[in-house]
């Protein structure tokens, strides 16, 4: 397993012997086990692994969603250990964009205003110039007046990462965010995704456990049983379906 | 089928807690209500057949005269005869007063009729002598030997007590005097029916007219009266049962459409799995039984409880009161109304409910969005309520019509409750759109708006309980000004004090002006006047003194006597005759004659009121003759009155005037108005609880999304300041509504009751009572979302995320 990093390439998210454990004693249950992981800035990133593999609690430590029970988490410089609930909070709407696989969007919020609350909440301005270019990027100008039940979801997950964009955050997580869709309009919220890192030059990191999502991804991170297995980077398809079986097996 | 309700109702026991307290509220009312009121019928009843317990008969005469001449008869043929009723008469004590209007009734010397029960000393044995009760005795520290005058004027009589008694609450009197003296007081004294020890002949005999009956048919007439007198009440505490029950019934309602919308995907797996529709409706309508049971019971267990301890707590002070007690039949009926209720407010919900297909449940999870909107037909229905409703109260404005009043007011209301999907999330929006909106206020208006008709039934709930209060107080408010106009043409004077034979001291108006209670005396200069052989005080009222209230004029023309009716009563037949007919009348003034014109009023004691000139012609040389004051306000009446008769007794002159009689109206409107609030605030309370369920339980519905909303970076702070912004908008929103909806009824209904009786009453609003009344429902709003706010933001937005 290669695990080779560019070196002009700074580090968007890291983390040092992260340990997650749920309930106690007899209950007690290791979700990560010591994880150490560098996430590149500008590329965009797959962390893969079966079901209950821990690949959602790492993402949601990586994201300041859940707290570690040891070990630390640095996201754009910062070392997320020590902030108290409201300073993550703040943290999180100024430097973390999010993808839900579902409830993404409020239901009684336009497109529109979907895509605007981070800022709101936030109390920045909207960057009319960033807002049009997302929006234009992912297709959805014509859409931004209609309620979420209106959208097809496809659409839906456009809006979402729309949202997660236009407050030009340092890092962007996608939880499954093509879990609910079919395959064509997987293919278009992947192919946006990709386009946000290329023509945007953000860095996103997606929790997947579909092989064909990864393949859209730059670099893949395998993960099984709470604890990282490979680091690849622009790994060819026989390559991942080998790192994924070697530990599948 | 069994296995899942008993799993559901215990999976599901915490969010039916608001809905259950809504009937326990209501059930625990009930049964409180029954309970005061029997104890309290069991009090007021208890030994009402003591006083004619000596005799076999009870005569109840048809006149005055009636009753001395069956008490001469009975002393004649040597059988036994008690007057029962009472004569209300001031009672003082070496010249101070100790109470203004005391109940007295007849002590038999006769032992056959002596019913009173002794606790100290002895019955009296002739005239002059006098039994006191003995909690009134003692509140007046009054005791044995102390010598009191009872009444005032020539009735005045002095009695020495000899004995304290006790005596039930039907027939009791504070003091007992023997009939000799009992009958000085024939202006107040008021004899409802003779214990009678004659026969029937013998009553008939003297007193052709009475009316003759056994004396256990009297007693069970008049426990009759008294039980019917306690039903009333009842009766009327049940109308605000019925309120809060309305008010239950709308959060039940919710609490059930709320759950059930939750549930829509389990119901919808059971479908699948093979439950019948039918299946599905009984067991949803056995979880609202067993519900409506649970709460039920405890309503009764918590109204047995407070009943108890509040009976016991009335008994400290108003020891007519009995013991409590459950009435089995009225305690039933308050489980059956509990469960019955219950059941009826899960009716609509679960036909609702039922509808669900079965492919719901294998729908991907988009989340629960639950969505209604107003139907056409309630539209329809709300016009219609609206409009007739508001034809109805402007032709019982017109008419003064009190059932139109009600029926329009009724009708409205219901059509504003039908409109309130379309009405409540409008205004919602209106003031969640003020100027200066915030992120947290938006998203808090978004969320108060986005289920219509679950806003509109929780708003309902608090809107009953703000219009009635409001209307409830204006109304009364109103009808006080009334009553204030009233008393001023009938009392214009707090307090008077005139001279009898001889002048006053010129320092007792400084006296009356230092007494607590009085804002402003003034003393009057006048002279005695002799008409028709009864000496009248004139005194001379030119100054139009600060003290008289209202526009009443006591300044009589120059040349003009200004005489009370009831002087005029006790002038000799031919003097009088000439004042009504005539309007003149001759006085003597140091021995001199004049002839005066005569105008008659009344309100300011035993006196005749002539102009400063009028005075100076009849004596150049006038003297303090009286002091009029004006009670400061909220002075307590019998103080005052006491502190004054102490002063009016010391110089021999007499005390008069309305301060007492205000107080006494003022009371009892104050007492209603505080009632009428307490009894509604239990509406109030159950809608509050109302607000609290509909927010907690969208709290669980929300659980994604406010996970997604705090990912986003919404601050714990801020979720919960979302979640009371939406709060504070129901409930301002309900009480704006409510207080706008309260005002109307209240202008309607003192146009239709007070202005036809009192033609210049004006519509007051009690701004402070009705602003208190509507910050107490809109920060209670508030207070009501402290709850399931906390537990919103206690939920990490990674916990919140993997909920389901």
């Amino acid at each position: 397993m290669t695990t080779t990093l560019g070196s002009t390439t700074t580090t968007a998210a890291s983390a040092r012997g992260l340990t997650r454990t749920y309930g106690a004693g007899d209950n007690l249950v290791h979700a990560l086990r010591g994880v150490d992981l560098d996430l590149p800035a500008g590329r965009f990133t797959a962390i893969m692994g079966p079901s209950g593999s821990g690949k959602s609690t790492l993402m949601h430590c990586l994201a300041g969603l859940d707290a570690a029970t040891s070990g630390s988490v640095t996201v754009a410089g910062r070392d997320l250990a020590g902030l108290d609930d409201t300073a993550l909070t703040v943290f999180r709407r100024e430097h973390i964009g999010f993808v839900f696989q579902a409830f993404n969007l409020l239901p009684m919020l336009t497109a529109g205003q979907n895509i605007v609350l981070p800022l709101e909440l936030a109390g920045r301005p909207v960057d009319r110039e960033r807002y049009d270019q997302v929006v234009g990027v992912l297709g959805i100008a014509d859409r931004l007046g209609h309620l979420p039940s209106q959208l097809s979801g496809g659409q839906q997950q456009r809006v979402a990462i729309a949202r997660a964009l236009v407050t030009q955050p340092d890092i962007v997580f996608a939880d499954e965010p093509t879990g609910n869709l079919d395959s064509e309009a997987s293919a278009e919220v992947l192919g946006h995704l990709r386009r946000s890192v290329r023509e945007l030059g953000m860095t996103v990191v997606m929790v997947t456990h579909e092989l064909d999502a990864a393949a859209y991804a730059d670099d893949v991170v395998v993960i099984h049983d709470g604890a990282v297995t490979a680091h690849l980077t622009d790994p060819g398809q026989d390559e991942l379906v080998a790192a994924l079986r070697g530990r599948a097996a | 089928m069994r296995t899942v309700l008993v799993a559901s109702m215990r999976h599901h026991t915490r969010r039916y807690v608001a809905a259950s307290v809504a009937v326990v509220i209501g059930v625990a009312f009930i049964v409180v209500i029954g309970m005061l009121t029997g104890a309290t019928r069991s009090g007021l009843t208890a030994d009402a057949g003591a006083p004619v317990s000596g005799v076999d008969l009870v005569v109840s005469p048809d006149a005055p005269r009636d009753t001395q001449r069956l008490v001469d008869a009975a002393a004649d043929g040597g059988f036994p005869a008690l007057t029962l009723g009472y004569a209300m008469e001031p009672v003082s004590r070496d010249g101070v007063q100790l109470a203004q209007s005391v109940d007295v009734a007849e002590v038999s010397l006769d032992p056959r009729v002596q019913w009173q029960v002794l606790e100290d000393g002895r019955f009296p044995s002739a005239a002059g002598e006098a039994l006191a009760d003995v909690n009134r005795a003692k509140s007046n520290d009054v005791a044995i030997g102390d010598v009191v005058r009872i009444g005032s004027g020539p009735a005045a009589t002095d009695v020495e007590v000899v004995g304290l008694v006790d005596s039930p609450a039907a027939m009791g009197a504070a003091l007992y005097v023997p009939w000799d003296d009992l009958r000085h007081f024939e202006d107040t004294l008021w004899v409802d029916a003779v214990a009678w020890g004659g026969t029937e002949a013998q009553a008939t005999l003297v007193a052709r007219s009475a009316t003759v009956e056994t004396a256990d048919g009297w007693v069970a007439a008049r426990q009759a009266e008294i039980s019917r007198g306690v039903d009333v009440i009842a009766i009327m505490a049940l109308l605000f049962v019925v309120i809060a029950l309305f008010v239950g019934v709308l959060v039940i309602t919710n609490t059930f459409s709320i759950l059930f919308a939750q549930r829509m995907r389990d119901f919808a797996l059971l479908r699948c799995v093979g439950v019948t529709r039918r299946q599905l409706r009984r067991a949803i309508r056995l979880e609202a039984l067993a519900l409506g049971v649970a709460a039920a019971a405890l309503g009764v267990a918590v109204g047995a409880l407070a009943g108890a301890g509040l009976v016991a707590l009335v008994r400290r002070w108003f020891t007519d009161m009995g013991p409590a007690a459950l009435d089995p039949v009225w305690t039933g009926a308050a489980f059956a109304v509990g469960t019955l209720v219950t059941l009826a407010a899960a009716w609509l919900p679960t036909r609702s409910a039922t509808r669900v297909a079965p492919l719901a449940a294998l729908r991907p999870d988009t989340g629960v969005d639950v969505r209604s909107a107003a139907g056409r037909w309630r539209l329809a229905l709300a016009a219609l309520g609206v409009s007739a409703g508001a034809a109805l109260l402007v032709l019982a404005v017109a008419a003064s019509s009190v059932p139109a009043m009600l029926a329009g007011g009724i009708a409205s209301f219901v059509g504003v409750l039908l409109l309130g999907p379309v009405l409540v999330p409008r205004l919602i929006r209106l003031v969640g759109g003020l100027p200066g909106a915030g992120p947290v206020r938006r998203l808090a208006t978004g969320n108060a708006v986005r289920n219509p008709r679950r806003t509109a039934t929780t708003a309902a709930s608090l809107l009953v309980g703000v219009t009635l209060t409001t209307a409830i107080l204006t109304g009364l408010a109103s009808s006080r000004t009334a009553i204030d106009k009233d008393m001023d043409r009938s009392y214009p004077l707090d307090a008077t004090i005139t001279a009898g034979a001889a002048p006053l001291d010129g320092a007792l108006v400084d006296r009356v002006a230092d007494t607590p209670g009085v804002a402003e005396a003034v003393g009057l200069d006048g002279t005695t006047a002799t008409i028709g052989r009864v000496d009248v005080a004139l005194l001379g009222a030119g100054r139009a003194p600060g003290v008289v209230r209202g526009g009443a004029d006591l300044a009589p023309e120059d040349g003009v006597l200004l005489l009370p009716y009831d002087v005029v009563q006790d002038l000799p037949a031919r003097t009088a005759e000439r004042v009504w007919d005539d309007g003149e009348v001759t006085l003597t003034v140091d021995g001199r004659e004049h002839t005066l014109d005569v105008e008659t009023a009344s309100g300011w004691g035993r006196s005749g009121l002539v102009s400063a000139a009028t005075l100076a012609s009849l004596d150049p040389d006038p003297q303090p003759m009286a002091v009029w004051a004006r009670a400061s306000d909220g002075a307590d009446a019998e103080d005052l009155s006491g502190d004054l008769a102490a002063l009016a007794g010391a110089a021999g002159a007499d005390l008069d005037g309305g301060h007492g009689n205000r107080s006494w109206v003022y009371l009892q409107v104050d007492i209603l108005t505080g009632s009428v609030v307490g009894l509604l605030a239990v509406a109030i309370v159950i809608a509050l609880v109302g607000i609290a369920n509909t927010l907690g339980l969208s709290v669980l519905e929300r659980g994604r999304e406010n996970a997604l909303l705090r990912a986003m970076g919404l601050t714990r702070r801020q979720l919960g300041r979302a979640m009371a912004v939406e709060g504070l908008l129901l409930s301002s929103v309900a009480t704006m509504l409510g207080t706008a909806i309260g005002l109307v009824f209240a202008w309607v209904g003192v146009q239709v009751m007070v202005t036809a009786v009192v033609e210049d009453a004006a519509f007051t609003v009690p701004v402070w009572q009705v602003g208190a009344v509507a910050a107490v429902a809109a920060l209670a709003g508030l207070a009501a979302c402290v709850l399931p706010a906390r537990r919103a933001a206690a939920v990490t937005p990674a916990a919140g995320l993997a909920l389901d």
